[in-house]
């Protein structure tokens, strides 16, 4: 097979190398012009530079797949691989993720509001000087907290967005033993390996500018107030080459408002905070179980109770991630580092698994009675975010914003460290694992093929454990929860997380490799093979109590709700541009057609696709338009069920009949899912998950219509400036969204 | 401040070295640039399916487990409509869950399940390919936690002019991952 890959072999030439970084230098000049707004994408389409889809042309000395002076026909240039400073894989431990601090909301100054904190301050001049608010968040009644006074905030999460830094407080939650021998106390630099360089401050932006990768950890029932303040550089030509410094955080699939789901055209400026409400509640809280008298719904209290609270236990969630989502930039962003995870806990996934009242699932994760902690237990409950980097000949982060089709990168990190080994105990482990990536798909095996119980997919418990021998291809922003028993192993033994999914290019997965090929190192993609070793350093000092139960949390039962209506979005290449709206619209090569209109529409945040009526049930039918390329497609809001793949129920794997957020649609395939709409109200999100296909322009805004009462109908879009928020009507109403 | 506004007035600050790059670039583009990229068609999707009566031995711990039970295997045969040089693929889907294993005699005959087991797995389409897979099973009076592995080797046609899946055999075998993937270190 030629070698098609997005990344040249280390082996090959070194003319070919240094025709590749030529035409990455020459691609890096105009990504530098596009990010410090020199140079528009229209302009760049003018000037011959992309097809009229967005598409940088492969022009020899510019784009990666231009024919190469050096290669045989139709061979690509390649980009030149990512150099590792003589850095082996599996010679540094694997960090835990830094728990952000949990504090009191009372510590906030200044308090948070129900409706946005509109005080003023001077503004940079930088960003246009004069006066603006203090938050970010747009003002009024509409964007204000929904049930802020029935749900008021407990606790405080604060954390800043800046470059990259020293951490000097990390707090993995665990014990060095259990984090491989990390010291906690001794100072973290931000470097993706310990031999790898310092990474400029200027590169990565992250949640409080270090690494590792933070963990917010939240429980139902003790609502949360997440303060994040915008401290990244106000000059917009001071980001490294890529990324934006205005930002909105998604809280990745939280059950709240739309003012707190880091809607992509709600983002706020330097110097700005945002305060997240995150209500922590069950779905259905205004219907079900509404006098709170279900021990299944509930959250652990401090004492090793339940404190029990309205909603439908069906619903509960257990494994979120928050993420950037700017408009047109939210790749970049999460690329340069904007990504954490968020575990929720409840009475049935209590975090801590000698916790025994007929309620608790009791799933790997630690004793209470060891700790102290009755919820929350880390040590056994192993946060996982897998993202594929690439950097620069310095050994700076790198990124290529126009290839379209999407990015690769070609080293594997495990909680943002290369290829990193972890020592665990002889017993189970319970990981949480993210694909945190831009564009790449992973299928993850043991290197031995032994089984893992799968029990959770996305945000959610699975209604039974799933054995198997390998995952399903795992998309990005997909999130899937496996148990692995390591008293199978003897101490001293060593065995591999392995990357099976192999990619030509960022479009899709073009094969699934046998663990055998895998290993085999012959795969032209860097990023195949071994990525997580794992250590059996030791026996546990207490026995293994955890449990995984043959029954985990069945499905809500959806049968007695009728279905409102059907709608259809179908994902395709080649979008049309109906609207103009230099803030809201942006073009590219990819769209969502809603509900067959005839067109495929690039993405206008202030263009209305749906609007299902609150409080109903509908059915979403989310069809792949082309055969060369797979979307994770991902709704806001609310989990669903998937009801049919490719028009049957049959098609849907065990691993999929739980709740989900997250559809990775197969080249050529569909999936039904059906949704409710309830609790909350505002404008929400469907877009491709492959942020490359995100950002160009594969997204539309949908909202819930409660036929204008509290809110307007349809609502005015946001346009956030430095110096305030303003509103106007929504740009296109899709004929169908409302009828 | 509009941040449009603000990004348009800078326009013409471009860097001298972008300037040149675009120089040199219009000069590529006189000598001759590629066509633009086909839009979206409709994927031609072919499905098809076997379903093969198979059987076999596997060891495992010192225990032979006989395996026997019908496995369909379903394909998809996808096309980018918009390169030429991409390679069709096939997705593949393994139904395993009926599978079942047995050892022993009388009353001491131990039964294996495999679960609601499905391998999938993407592959590029030819005439003919190899595919092995693990797949795991265990004591039907027992839970998932208690599992073992044993693997499946899948020699497959195809007709690469339509798509189809034509035939194919499975064999099974105990799974020699399960020594050769595992590593050992010096513990401190």
């Amino acid at each position: 097979m030629p070698d098609r890959n997005f990344f040249l072999s280390p082996k090959a030439s070194k003319a070919r190398l240094r025709e590749a970084e030529r035409a990455r230098e020459n691609r890096w000049e105009i990504i530098k012009a596009h990010s410090h707004g020199q140079v528009s994408r229209r302009d760049l389409i003018k000037m011959g530079l992309f097809t009229g889809t967005g598409l940088l042309l492969p022009i020899s000395g510019l784009s990666p797949f231009a024919r190469s002076a050096y290669a045989d026909s139709n061979i690509p240039t390649g980009l030149p691989p990512s150099p590792l400073f003589g850095v082996q894989p599996f010679s540094t431990p694997m960090p835990r993720f830094d728990v952000l601090p949990r504090n009191p909301v009372s510590v906030l100054n200044p308090a948070p509001t129900a409706q946005a904190n509109t005080t003023q301050q001077p503004v940079d001049p930088a960003l246009g000087g004069g006066t603006g608010p203090i938050e970010g968040r747009p003002p009024g009644p509409i964007w204000a907290h929904q049930q802020f006074t029935q749900l008021p905030p407990v606790i405080a999460i604060q954390a800043t967005m800046e470059g990259a830094k020293v951490n000097t407080v990390y707090n993995p939650g665990v014990p060095s033993l259990q984090n491989s021998g990390i010291n906690p106390a001794t100072p973290i630099p931000f470097r993706f390996h310990p031999g790898l360089p310092d990474q400029n401050v200027l590169k990565d932006w992250t949640y409080n500018g270090t690494i590792p990768p933070k963990l917010m950890m939240v429980r139902y029932g003790e609502p949360v107030l997440f303060r994040l303040r915008n401290r990244l550089p106000v000059n917009q030509n001071q980001n490294g080459g890529f990324g934006i410094h205005t930002i909105s955080t998604h809280e990745h699939n939280g059950h709240h408002g739309a003012e707190n789901d880091g809607f992509t055209g709600a983002f706020f400026f330097p110097n700005q905070f945002y305060d997240y409400h995150y209500p922590i509640v069950l779905a259905g809280r205004n219907s079900i179980n509404t006098t709170a008298t279900d021990n299944r719904a509930s959250g652990p209290t401090d004492a090793g109770g339940l404190n029990k609270i309205p909603g439908d236990w069906h619903e509960t969630m257990s494994t979120h991630w928050f993420h950037d989502h700017m408009f047109s930039f939210t790749a970049q962003n999460v690329y340069k580092g904007m990504a954490g995870m968020f575990n929720i806990y409840s009475g049935l996934d209590r975090g801590a698994e000698d916790i025994v009242d007929g309620v608790n699932l009791r799933l790997p994760s630690g004793r209470a009675s060891v700790s102290g902690k009755s919820w929350g237990n880390l040590d056994y409950d192993v946060n996982l975010m897998l993202a594929d980097k690439a950097w620069d000949s310095a050994g700076q982060l790198a990124m290529d914003i126009f290839e379209f089709d999407g990015f690769l990168g070609d080293r594997m990190t495990v909680n943002l460290t290369y290829k990193p080994f972890m020592e665990v105990e002889r017993r189970k482990y319970r990981f949480r694992i993210l694909n945190g990536s831009v564009s790449r798909f992973f299928k993850v095996a043991l290197s031995d093929g032994s089984p893992m119980i799968q029990i959770g997919n996305d945000g959610n418990l699975l209604p039974a454990p799933v054995v198997l021998t390998k995952l399903d291809e795992q998309g990005i922003a997909e999130r899937y929860d496996i148990v692995i028993d390591f008293s199978r192993y003897s101490v001293g033994q060593k065995v591999w997380m392995v990357n099976l999914a192999e990619h030509q290019d960022g479009k899709k997965v073009d094969k699934d490799l046998s663990i055998a090929e895998a290993l085999s190192g012959n795969s032209p993609d860097p990023c195949v093979g071994k990525f997580l070793e794992f250590r059996i350093a030791r026996n546990p000092a207490q026995p293994d109590i955890s449990q995984v139960p043959a029954t985990l949390i069945p499905n809500p039962d959806l049968s007695a709700i009728p279905v409102a209506r059907e709608r259809v979005f179908e994902f395709n290449r080649g979008a049309n541009q109906t609207t103009n709206d230099p803030v809201s619209s942006f073009f590219g090569p990819w769209g969502i057609e809603t509900d067959n209109q005839g067109g495929t529409l690039a993405a206008d945040f202030g263009r209305i696709s749906a609007a299902p009526r609150f409080g109903t049930r509908e059915i979403w039918t989310l069809k792949n338009g082309g055969g060369g390329w797979d979307h994770p497609i991902h709704i806001h809001f609310e989990e669903c069920q998937t009801l049919a793949r490719d028009g049957s129920a049959a098609n849907v794997p065990a691993w999929e009949r739980g709740r989900k957020d997250v559809w990775r649609l197969r080249p050529g395939g569909e999936v039904k899912i059906t949704l409710q709409f309830r609790d909350f109200g505002g404008m929400f999100m469907e877009h491709c998950h492959n942020t490359m296909h995100e950002d160009n322009a594969m997204l539309l805004r949908w909202e819930i219509d409660d036929g204008g009462a509290p809110f307007l109908r349809p609502l005015p879009t946001p346009r956030p400036t430095p110096q305030g928020v303003t509103f106007v009507p929504p740009t296109e109403i899709l004929p169908t969204a409302f009828d | 401040m509009n941040t449009q506004v603000h990004i348009k007035a800078r326009r013409l600050l471009f860097s001298p070295s972008f300037v040149t790059l675009l120089i040199a670039v219009a000069g590529m583009l006189v000598l001759g640039g590629p066509s633009v990229q086909a839009q979206t068609t409709a994927a031609p999707i072919v499905d098809s399916s076997i379903t093969i009566a198979t059987n076999g031995t596997v060891t495992d711990t010192g225990t032979t487990v006989a395996v026997s039970g019908s496995v369909t295997i379903k394909c998809r045969r996808v096309i980018d409509t918009t390169t030429t040089t991409a390679v069709p693929l096939v997705m593949l889907d393994f139904d395993f869950s009926q599978l079942k294993g047995t050892t022993g005699t009388g009353k001491n005959v131990r039964t294996f399940v495999t679960g609601d087991n499905h391998a999938t797995e993407l592959r590029p389409l030819q005439a003919s390919d190899t595919i092995v897979v693990t797949i795991p099973y265990f004591d039907s009076t027992k839970d998932v936690l208690s599992a073992s592995s044993f693997m499946a080797t899948a020699n497959l046609t195809f007709d690469v002019s339509t798509g189809k899946l034509t035939g194919g055999t499975l064999t099974y075998g105990t799974n020699i991952f399960s020594s050769s993937g595992v590593g050992t270190f010096t513990v401190n």
